[in-house]
């Protein structure tokens, strides 16, 4: 094959073709270009990011006046000063809160039902990304104790058939009420006051009081849970046996004489086209009052773009808030990305004054803060954590966003206060019509997307472009080395033909082109080494009582030991060190098998979580094309190649500290369930582990040779 | 070898205990065990080919030829495609066992055995029927050989070469000895038209006491054949046919039946000749290619062809972007799951992704299809040359 290869240059191949050799030919100098190009074109993120746009036509926000008045701000005073004079009480505020926003709820003649639920220690599953949300759901980690009330308030639209519903969430601490917690179920109730008249309503409206004693995200969590899973009449009876003293309804519904709609069962209200999260922040901001918009779902999932269009074009143009998303504080100071963006916004002017019709250059002011703003989204994405409750609806594919609106001042002052009612009041209304609208869900805009403003994004087709050319080095490195491996064959092959070599020799069996499986084994081997270690808290974690400190220390033990069982079981040749001549070949072929596996797992991670994606290509492209075996390296004295071993240390120092940290963060996650358990945990684990590969195969080779 | 080949399977049984159906299990095994009954069959000939064409230097060295029974079983036994599709309890593997068993059966030139798999398998899943062609030729010419013209051109080298005496007469001898089941023989293949026959009468028959309540037999074969040939379930799987006949106007959706289906059909005549001297890979390579375009592909239908092709392994020793095929397989079969996360459960993809993949995978099939051929070629090339060279050294 070898001789055929070397004849194809000859017969004048096809233009592809050509094209494929010169670029293997040139492999390195293309691979720098690239990484280079990837690189820039990240930097160049903010600058070629689109004005947002709303999509949807159905949506028409703000066609229609605010009915929202003063009254409905009365109402949510009202609310407010029971909540808070009910506060001062000591004891029973828990139940006493419920009860009275449940009391408000059904003066309304909204139907209402309570649902208990159980906190529950989240499991690290490995699996959850392909499994439905909560398929396996476990009831043993059930403690009967402690258990959390949320209140459920549901209006049935006049116009609609009880199949789509809007959500509202306001999660608040039933034990302790804070302000901003009040005012926050104060503007909630207000809103919902003013649609139980309204005649518009096409969509059912939910209003979920969640219980976030323990924790905002498990409350609506579990209400999700519940409300996608139906609960038949003999696991609750299960529940009833497990628990025996739940009669918390019944203690609530003896006590409150008007209570005539509350009842036991679950209440439902068909899809959800769309939750919001509303939350009040008490005022730090200096300017005016703003608006933060949360959007990060689990494993980086955003909601529909519209979603966060429509609140957008509502806050500024309707109520004229400030909308704020996440931003890196400390990249705004940084002294080189001023730079950057001074350098920018000149070239910006000069292609200007050349073209007036090139319009890319921004203020380096905000290219300063779309990067910050971008950096936060990518690090929210790649970390897989959502930032708040509206992170449970991703998983039911419904968008949801958390809105948290934060006043200029300490809102002491009463018509200050009901003004800042009245506009939070207003921009609630004024989405809720607006999604009321819609006919479907949404689907219209976009679901990949990253935010560098609020009213600014980047697209999955921009930001792909450079995702692909950081990868694209690889692929064509891969080929090149293979390529290599092959042009060392023939001398080898003359090698063969004596006797001695083809007795001794036990690789001369296997076909030349089929040369590359034993690389392969090797690779194999070390992947599902990465992915049993990734495994193992899993396991681990199922052993009772066990600090974290020790899990820990069972899991690097575990882990160790399990490459060398694993090796055994497989019967690879890990420990077979032979003479030089093949060995540089072999090391060839392993580099290219290696690459290659890295760059399957990258694009698939891109597919799956672009930042997770991005930041991984960026740690580990030039790991993968720097790595060399150091024995070799360390044998030939010269200068330039202490450099490159000390490259690759430092790369190597470089890739393993994320992965000590990542997989340290699954594994508490695991333990202490402090959040989701989440699939991110895994595949981050695994791909840190992959990238752990480079510095383990360097290893390995180091101590074959010595 | 054959504890093994045990081990691996018993290794594999474990898997499949937890889901607790045995058929799909045990068909796998059967499989596996026929697959590598007929390797060593395949390579039985294959040595003794190279022996009758004095290419000592291939045929000589004991590690030089692969068993190539038993890495097809061991591939096929441990193909994740293979795996998958009996965790999944897929009725692939009992479509494969059909299959399987008339290559084996017209492998071991029995008829009877031949015209049963065969039978069964077109009943079971209508795409084998085109393995009559290469039926026919394993039962008429036998399995697979390099071609015939060789062993002419090796006798003439032959008979050039040495003056006429007691050895030469010998020799021409072992030649003609050699020849005999490269001379197409209507015996067996008379046979396997019989069995057939009967078989098909048989099986008819049972469907039609079967069936007698439910509408008799032309509603089977319009419940059955029909819906596999008019594709009417367009739920999304690993082939290509489901979007293409979604999105295609209902007025040209005859014509494109017609057109996809006459495609496999228009591929089988040039194959068969210009293959036609092994008969074995042309049945793989009719795999191959009605796995791609069938209209309801499973992961089932590639573990076969791939299992196949390890059977070939010595001649295809040296085919080109076998490592690019590796990493694409490898690429598109994770690919495929995670885009149709996307797509159904997280909502945030579209059909359009999980398609790419399905095309992707297309590719894929069609180039291990034409490399494999070319490769396949290239071997039968390689073994002339040293005649050739022979020849025009005598000239």
């Amino acid at each position: 094959m070898a001789e055929s290869e070397a004849e194809v240059p000859k017969a004048k191949p096809r233009p592809i073709v050509r094209l494929g050799i010169f670029l293997i030919s040139h492999s390195c100098l293309f691979s720098v270009i690239c990484c280079t190009a990837g690189v820039l074109t990240l930097l160049l993120l903010p600058v070629l990011a689109k004005n947002t746009y709303i999509s949807e036509n159905a949506l028409m926000p703000g066609s229609a006046n605010p009915m929202f008045s003063s009254q409905e701000v009365s109402e949510a005073n009202r609310l407010v000063k029971s909540l808070t004079s009910l506060d001062s009480k000591p004891v029973g505020s828990g139940i006493e809160s419920q009860r009275l926003i449940a009391e408000y709820m059904s003066d309304l003649g909204a139907e209402i039902s309570y649902h208990k639920f159980y906190p529950r220690s989240n499991q690290f599953h490995p699996l959850h990304f392909f499994s439905y949300p909560d398929s396996g759901s476990t009831r043993e980690n059930v403690s009967c104790i402690s258990h959390g009330l949320n209140t459920v308030g549901i209006i049935r639209a006049p116009r609609g058939d009880g199949k789509e519903a809007i959500v509202l969430v306001t999660p608040y601490n039933s034990l302790k009420v804070g302000p901003g917690e009040a005012l926050s179920l104060g503007i909630a109730y207000s809103v919902f006051s003013l649609l139980t008249q309204v005649t518009w309503l096409a969509k059912d409206i939910i209003w979920l009081v969640a219980d976030s004693r323990y924790g905002e995200y498990a409350a609506v969590n579990a209400w999700l849970r519940d409300y996608h899973m139906p609960v038949f009449s003999g696991l609750s009876a299960l529940k009833a046996e497990i628990c025996p003293v739940s009669n918390v309804h019944n203690e609530l519904k003896e006590n409150s004489v008007t209570e005539r709609k509350i009842n036991d069962g679950f209440r439902r209200a068909g899809t959800m086209a769309t939750a919001l999260v509303i939350k009040v922040t008490d005022g730090s901001e200096h300017f005016e009052d703003s608006l933060s918009i949360y959007a990060e779902a689990s494993n980086g999932q955003m909601p529909n773009l519209d979603l966060i269009n429509i609140v957008n074009y509502l806050a500024v143009h309707r109520q004229g808030l400030r909308v704020k998303v996440e931003k890196m504080r400390s990249l705004i100071n940084c002294k080189w990305l001023k730079i950057l963006g001074e350098i920018l916004q000149s070239l910006g002017h000069v292609a200007k004054s050349l073209n007036p019709q090139w319009k890319f250059g921004i203020p380096a002011k905000d290219y300063v803060e779309g990067a910050a703003t971008l950096a936060s989204s990518l690090y929210y994405q790649a970390l897989g954590v959502p930032t708040g409750p509206h992170g449970a609806f991703r998983d039911y594919e419904i968008d949801a966003i958390t809105m948290e609106i934060s006043s200029r001042v300490a809102l002491n002052n009463k018509a200050r206060k009901n003004d800042f009612l009245l506009r939070g009041g207003r921009l609630i209304e004024g989405v809720i019509r607006t999604v009321n609208n819609l006919l479907e869900k949404f689907h219209q805009s976009f679901f990949l997307y990253l935010l560098t403003s609020p009213s600014k994004f980047v697209s999955v087709g921009v930001y792909m472009i450079a995702f692909a050319l950081l990868v694209a080095s690889l692929p064509v490195v891969a080929a090149s080395l293979y390529a290599d491996a092959h042009k060392v064959d023939p001398s080898f092959g003359i090698d063969k033909s004596t006797p001695q070599a083809s007795a001794t020799d036990e690789l001369s069996i296997t076909p030349r082109s089929c040369k590359w499986l034993n690389a392969a084994k090797k690779v194999f081997l070390v992947h599902l080494w990465g992915a049993v270690v990734s495994f193992l808290p899993y396991f681990i974690c199922q052993i009772p009582s066990c600090t974290p400190t020790t899990s820990f220390v069972v899991w690097v033990l575990l882990s160790s030991f399990s490459l060398p069982i694993l090796s055994l079981i497989l019967g690879s040749s890990f420990s077979y060190g032979r003479p030089s001549q093949p060995q540089k070949r072999d090391w060839t072929l392993l580099k290219s098998v290696t690459i290659s596996a890295a760059f399957i797992g990258l694009c698939l991670m891109s597919v799956i979580n672009f930042a997770t994606a991005e930041i991984g290509a960026l740690l580990m492209v030039p790991m993968c094309l720097m790595a060399q075996p150091l024995k070799l390296d360390i044998r030939s004295r010269k200068l330039r190649k202490f450099l490159r071993v000390a490259c690759n240390l430092a790369l190597g120092f470089l890739g393993f500290p994320p992965a000590g940290f990542f997989v340290l963060k699954g594994a508490f996650e695991g333990f202490g369930g402090i959040t989701v358990g989440d699939f991110w945990s895994w595949l981050e684990s695994i791909w840190s582990w992959s990238s752990a590969t480079y510095l383990y195969i360097a290893g390995w080779f180091e101590r074959t040779r010595s | 070898m054959v504890l093994h080949c045990y081990f691996h399977s018993l290794g594999h049984s474990r898997s499949k205990e937890l889901k607790g159906n045995p058929i799909t299990f045990y068909a796998d095994i059967v499989n596996a065990m026929l697959i590598r009954a007929t390797g060593q069959n395949l390579q039985m000939e294959y040595t003794r080919s190279l022996k009758l064409l004095d290419h000592v230097k291939l045929s000589e060295k004991p590690g030089k030829i692969i068993p190539s029974g038993d890495i097809a079983a061991l591939v096929y036994l441990w193909n994740p495609f293979t795996i998958v599709a009996c965790v999944g309890l897929s009725t692939s593997p009992i479509e494969n066992l059909a299959i399987i068993l008339s290559l084996y059966g017209a492998c071991k030139r029995q008829a009877p055995l031949a015209a049963f798999g065969w039978v069964i398998a077109t009943h079971l899943s209508l795409y084998p029927a085109i393995l009559i062609i290469p039926m026919i030729l394993l039962l008429g010419y036998g399995t697979d050989t390099p071609p015939r013209k060789l062993f002419l051109q090796r006798r003439n080298v032959e008979v050039g070469d040495n003056p006429p005496n007691d050895r030469c007469c010998e020799r021409e001898e072992v030649v003609h000895r050699s020849e005999v089941p490269h001379v197409f023989s209507w015996r067996p293949v008379i046979h396997f038209f019989c069995w057939t026959s009967l078989w098909s009468v048989y099986v008819l028959v049972l469907c039609g006491i079967s069936v007698k309540q439910y509408g008799g037999l032309w509603e089977l074969f319009k419940r059955t054949y029909g819906f596999m040939l008019t594709v009417q379930d367009l739920s999304p799987n690993i082939g290509v046919l489901w979007y293409f006949f979604a999105e295609v106007f209902d007025f040209f959706r005859n014509f494109f039946l017609i057109v996809f289906h006459g495609n496999i059909l228009f591929m089988m005549l040039p194959l068969a000749i210009r293959l036609k001297h092994r008969p074995c890979f042309l049945a793989f390579v009719y795999i191959a290619i009605s796995s791609m375009l069938k209209s309801y592909p499973s992961v089932g239908d590639s573990a076969l062809y791939l299992g196949l092709l390890g059977l070939f392994v010595n001649e295809l020793a040296d085919m080109q972007f076998s490592f690019f095929l590796f990493c694409g397989y490898v690429g598109v079969s994770l690919l495929s799951p995670v885009m149709h996360n996307l797509w159904i459960w997280r909502g945030t993809g579209n059909a359009n992704f999980y398609f790419a993949t399905a095309m992707a995978y297309a590719c894929l099939q069609i180039i291990l299809v034409v490399e494999s051929v070319s490769a396949m070629l290239n071997h039968d090339r390689k073994l002339r040359k040293p005649l050739t060279e022979l020849q025009d050294g005598k000239n």
